[in-house]
């Protein structure tokens, strides 16, 4: 079972060229690479992009988010976070942009230790790390152009950057002539779409996916795959937290599973292989 | 730049949620109009007291047996009182000028005509320097041997006691009622704006996650609580000023003759100036609400 998946060619873009918002994803200029850039928050170096040390996260009571965790995710790498739910996929997202802190043990991105991070300068994190949630999370009372363009004005850029910016970006994710569509106008891929433009804009080196595809048809979680895949392409390091076996089946990476907030699995490949594997954790 | 891209944010967080901003701005122009309203009312009253208490006089009546050198005995005592600051001044009203005033303030002024001779004593009108110094005088003077034995020494005491108390009680009433308003004002609109915020929590939420800082969430928030202020002080201003002209100053300009007679001198804050402290009042109360009530939502 395992072989066939891994005979299967590794996850292209003529698999989805037949989606029609794909013609102008492929004609579209590739992306710039990420730069470093002033105030960036990250410290230069060659470690890992995200480190967990020993990371416990207890919630109230008995329930527990993480359970003793350490990785690492080294910096160009596209990687899958998969387990059921409740298994500590979200509380994992949510301690890399510091929304929760750990119980205990340190969490490393970019090389600064987030427990040693003051809170004024959260926001600057947030900003070197691109976020993508299955929910979407736009303004809804602006257009797809105002929603990017309002992670652009965060960081203090011009009218006139913005105005540049924002129709390129749009038309990178596939869709120009929809600038001007609210969030409600639009179809749940336009607005992950939409999301990922906005993730995107400011350049992070760290994109970070929270079940981008969760409420999308498997087609349109193809295509925006695809885009986190070309995007990573670029340099960036992808993290994609998912329970969808489909695409990551498809694509062939390295998946980190987690189980009742334990890594059980860490290696290249689909959404369950056979216990036994080489990959397998003890 | 940066400031006119927070007030396209305010303007545009107004229109989007309009129902709330109408609230808040309401809102504001209750506690705007309340204060508009009291604000000239307990400094007339305040000024009223103030007046009231200088006029307390004592008059000192002069028998019809006096010898002038006793007459003049008492206008030195009086003038030790003057120069040691006990009172501020007295004048002598004599048999005839009291028949004149008399004459004066009677509907029917012939009905003295039927007198056989003045009946009235003579007089010094004794204005004390203080309210409060008014006993003093009389206890300087009760013995003297120039006073009319039946009606002596008259001052309205009972009534001076009373200004006196209910010149502090107003004082401090005032004080503490313009206080209650300003912290219910800023409770309400703070209130208000919750609403609108609560509404918009995901919205802050998402401005968080995208790396805005906090300061860049919260300026068109207040800028949005100021405009909701000042718009809901101007309406409340304009709305003070039609009561003004068209109740209050028509109402004192049909009394005004009344007034003049019973010689009052109060007085109250001017219509510009109360429109200067309410405007300002409208914009802080704005300010402070929205700064206030963004705290608890701004937490990482």
């Amino acid at each position: 079972m395992a072989r066939i998946e891994q005979e299967k060619p590794a996850f292209t873009l003529v698999e989805v060229a037949d989606d029609p918002s794909m013609d102008a994803m492929l004609l579209a200029p590739p992306l710039e690479p990420a730069k470093r850039r002033k105030g960036d928050i990250f410290r230069p170096g060659n470690g890992p992009m995200v480190q967990f040390q020993g990371v416990i996260k207890k919630y109230d009571g008995e329930h527990r988010g993480l359970d003793g965790v350490s990785v690492a995710i080294n910096t160009g790498e596209f990687v899958f976070l998969v387990g059921p739910s409740g298994s500590g996929k979200s509380t994992f997202i949510r301690l890399c942009i510091r929304e929760l802190r750990p119980t205990s043990g340190n969490v490393i991105i970019g090389g600064r230790d987030l427990g040693e991070l003051r809170r004024s300068k959260v926001p600057y994190l947030r900003r070197a790390i691109g976020c993508v949630f299955q929910d979407f999370r736009l303004l809804p009372d602006r257009t797809a152009a105002e929603n990017v363009a309002y992670a652009l004005q965060v960081t203090g850029h011009s009218r006139q950057e913005v105005r540049r910016s924002v129709p390129a970006i749009l038309s990178l994710v596939g869709l120009e002539g929809k600038e001007d569509r609210l969030p409600r106008e639009m179809s749940g891929g336009e607005q992950q779409r939409v999301s990922i433009a906005r993730a995107l804009v400011n350049q992070p080196r760290l994109l970070i996916a929270d079940e981008p595809t969760g409420n999308l048809d498997p087609e349109t979680s193809l295509g925006i795959m695809d885009l986190l895949l070309r995007i990573n392409r670029t340099g960036t390091t992808v993290l994609v937290a998912t329970h969808d076996q489909h695409t990551v089946d498809r694509m062939q990476m390295r998946v980190i599973r987690l189980d009742d907030g334990r890594i059980v699995r860490d290696a290249e490949g689909g959404y369950n292989e056979d216990p036994g594997d080489t990959g397998e954790i003890a | 730049m940066r400031i006119g891209m927070f007030f396209r944010e305010a303007l545009r967080s107004i229109r989007a949620n309009a129902a709330i901003s109408v609230a808040a701005t309401v809102t504001a122009l209750i506690a705007v109009f309340i204060l508009g309203a009291f604000i000239p009312s307990f400094m007339y009253v305040r000024s009223a007291v103030d007046a009231q208490k200088a006029k307390v006089d004592v008059d000192v009546y002069i028998s019809d047996n006096a010898s002038i050198a006793q007459v003049n005995a008492l206008k030195g005592r009086l003038d030790v009182l003057k120069t040691d600051g006990t009172i501020a001044g007295f004048t002598y009203v004599s048999k005839d000028d009291a028949l004149r005033l008399m004459r004066e303030r009677l509907r029917d002024p012939s009905v003295l005509d039927e007198l056989p001779s003045n009946p009235l004593p003579a007089k010094f009108n004794v204005q004390p320097a203080e309210a409060e110094n008014a006993n003093a005088v009389v206890a300087a003077i009760k013995d003297d041997p120039a006073l009319d034995p039946t009606e002596g020494i008259v001052y309205p005491q009972t009534t001076a006691d009373r200004l006196l108390t209910a010149a502090k009680f107003v004082q401090w009433a005032g004080f503490a009622l313009i206080g209650i308003l300003l912290i219910a004002a800023i409770l309400l609109i703070g209130n208000t704006i919750r609403l609108s915020i609560f509404a918009r929590r995901r919205e802050v939420e998402v401005m968080r996650l995208v790396g805005a800082t906090n300061w860049f969430i919260r300026w068109p928030f207040m800028i949005e609580g100021v405009i909701c202020g000042l718009v809901g002080a101007v309406v409340a201003v304009a709305m003070l000023w039609g009561i003004k002209v068209g109740v209050v100053d028509a109402w004192a300009s049909g009394a005004d003759t009344a007034l003049t007679k019973s010689g009052s001198a109060a007085t109250t804050i001017g219509f510009p100036l109360l429109t200067l402290v309410l405007v300002g009042a409208g914009a802080f109360l704005g300010a402070l609400g929205s700064g206030i009530t963004l705290r608890r939502f701004l937490r990482i």
